[in-house]
């Protein structure tokens, strides 16, 4: 049975959990892989793996997800190609390997993705990730003693139990987005640089791969982030959000 | 609309909520946003609901696509239905109407009009059709003007001739003007657009407060971006300060992108005045191709109308533009006049007032005058 303690602080992130469950169901609901990372805790990112892809409840079916293990700076590299538009990137702490967190979680949205950051500590500052699921812990003490493995498990059955309303899974914004215009809208879509060419570059965007124009921006190099606006870069997004 | 990140943390909106409603206290206020996409992301969110009455936000003619009078719609269907030609536009523009119709309605005719994403496949698609003439029915503000100037230097470097423009570029300055010197309408301050600030910068609108003692907060996209803005604007007021401020750092520099600059300054040059949909003709508003550009501006290769046409007289839009009604109290708001059956050009474009009140906002009269925000 939980500590009283760590039950009154599930409870504050009862909207953040049901906000985080009901756009991952609608994501998986797409067709959508689940990409766990935990660089200081990889056992955390194991575990949220397996309970996704193996649900102890009977009847409940197998989620995609898939844990990987790899260095605090490396996984922006080993992420890129791996996630597919319209996937689910969750990565777990930061701490001394924050600057890496913060490099995958600015770049997903131009690979499409929609993340989600858990851990305990000082919470990360507003836009850092689409979700953040957040234990306040000055200790960091709720990585280690249950806290967080009881909400990750708890996002874990209250996505099966967005699956039980259908009715709730198609209506992603996703769809919405469509109808927008380009310059009504003043778009300003994410790209990542894939390959530099003399007068432009290979980007990716949510939308997918595309060539755009990069007269305005001057040189650019791959894995820079730009801000594209119909088929043109018109700033570089330095240092991230 | 997909932006940079999101901003949605519904804790920290509540905060910046609760700031708002003790800055202004019991004084009331009324913020217009220039920008087609803050009008979206107001209503999508429903910023309007959870602001104190007392904070009202008014939408301006930040929609590059409803601000293009009848009479250009008519020459672009007159350009797009003159035999040999594939007219091309964004998407936004294809059921905007004219006196005429629309340019859907010329495809229906027989005339090839195709949808791009971008100048640059235009100018591709005259590259794989030598044989045609093919036009591209510019619009937008500064953040759209450079992909068309890039697009118009390298057709002239590659000397594309059969490629032409039908410029109907617009600036975001002199409408900002003609609003502040506007008798009927009362503001307190502006939030200024975002993405066509990471092209001019925030040292223009310097003008807003100097000469007409107004903030303005240029702000980004998401709904704690708006409502931080808010709150940057109240502060300003509530300290007796009065200037330009950045809340979308993260994006916008206060020098723009100057390479941005550079090659609309080489491109385009000022008409003399331009006509704006519901706020008449406002001077030095809209760019037109520079005269070394002469061979690649369609509106000089091809025989266009120039008829001005008179909006329809039921449709409010020019009020709506002004931010001196609200989009329902226009007497065809969802009644003859609806994102599927549009009258006015607010309700074309998803960004347009009309629209994302129509959408998003579901706010009617009469919802309104239970909510206080209008009389009965």
């Amino acid at each position: 049975m939980a500590e009283p303690g760590a039950t009154q602080t599930l409870g504050s992130l009862a909207s953040d959990l049901a906000s985080t469950s009901l756009a991952m169901a609608r994501r998986f609901a797409a067709g959508a892989t689940l990409w766990c990372w935990s660089p200081e805790h990889p056992e955390h990112a194991q575990h949220v793996a397996v309970e996704f892809v193996h649900p102890v409840i009977v009847g409940k079916r197998a989620l995609p997800a898939v844990a990987i293990a790899t260095p605090g700076d490396g996984g922006a590299d080993q992420l890129r190609p791996l996630v597919a538009s319209g996937d689910v990137v969750l990565v777990g702490g930061g701490g001394a390997a924050a600057a890496g967190v913060s490099d995958v979680l600015r770049r997903a949205p131009a690979w499409g993705a929609t993340t989600v950051w858990m851990g305990a500590g000082g919470r990360p500052p507003a836009g850092a990730a689409d979700h953040v699921l957040w234990l306040a812990d000055e200790t960091e003490l709720a990585v280690h003693d249950g806290r967080l493995v009881l909400l990750y498990h708890l996002l874990w059955e209250l996505t099966h139990v967005c699956f039980e309303h259908p009715g709730l899974l198609g209506a992603d914004g996703a769809c919405e987005e469509a109808t927008t215009c380009i310059t009504c809208s003043d778009e300003g879509r994410l790209a990542e640089v894939l390959a530099p060419a003399s007068d432009g570059a290979t980007v990716r965007t949510a939308a997918g791969i595309e060539d755009i124009d990069t007269t305005m921006v001057g040189d650019v190099h791959r894995g820079d982030l730009l801000l594209v606006h119909a088929g043109t870069a018109i700033t570089l997004v330095e240092g991230g959000p | 609309m997909k932006f940079v990140d999101e901003y949605r943390d519904p804790a920290a909106a509540r905060v910046l909520v609760a700031r708002i409603r003790e800055l202004a206290g019991e004084d009331s206020f009324k913020f217009m946003e220039v920008c087609g996409g803050h009008t979206h992301t107001i209503y999508r969110h429903g910023i309007e609901h959870v602001l104190p009455q007392n904070v009202e936000l008014v939408h301006g003619p930040g929609c590059p696509v409803c601000v293009i009078p009848m009479g250009r719609v008519d020459d672009a269907i007159a350009v797009a239905e003159t035999p040999g030609v594939i007219f091309t536009s964004f998407g936004d523009m294809m059921r905007v109407p004219g006196g005429h119709g629309n340019l859907l309605e010329a495809k229906a005719r027989g005339a090839d009009v195709r949808f791009v994403y971008s100048p640059l496949d235009a100018l591709r698609i005259a590259v794989e059709h030598p044989d045609r003439e093919v036009v591209f029915f510019a619009v937008g503000f500064e953040t759209t003007a450079p992909s068309t100037a890039v697009t118009l230097l390298r057709a002239r470097d590659a000397d594309v001739r059969n490629f032409s423009v039908f410029c109907n570029h617009v600036t975001i300055v002199p409408p900002l003007k003609a609003i502040l010197e506007s008798p009927d309408l009362r503001l307190d301050g502006f939030l200024g657009p975002g993405h066509v600030s990471t092209v001019v910068g925030n040292h223009p609108y310097r003008f807003v407060p100097a000469q007409y003692g107004k903030p303005l907060v240029t702000a980004g996209f998401e709904p704690l971006d708006i409502l931080q803005a808010i709150v940057m604007l109240l502060t300003q007021i509530r300290e007796g300060r009065c200037q330009v401020e950045n809340q979308y750092t993260r994006i916008v520099r206060d020098e723009g992108n100057p390479r941005a600059l550079k090659m609309l300054a080489e491109v385009f040059e000022l008409r003399p005045h331009f006509e704006w949909r519901g706020l008449g003709f406002i001077s030095q508003s809209a760019l037109k191709l520079r005269p070394e550009l002469a061979p690649w501006d369609a509106e000089l290769r091809f025989a266009v109308p120039g008829v001005r046409v008179a909006d329809p007289k039921a449709c409010q839009c020019g009020e709506v533009l002004k931010g001196v009604i609200k989009p329902w109290e226009c007497k065809v708001f969802g009644t003859a006049c609806t994102p599927e059956t549009p009258i006015g050009t607010c309700m074309v474009s998803s960004e347009g007032a009309c629209a994302a009140y129509y959408n998003f906002g579901r706010l009617h009269r009469e919802a309104a005058v239970t909510l206080g925000r209008a009389s009965a």
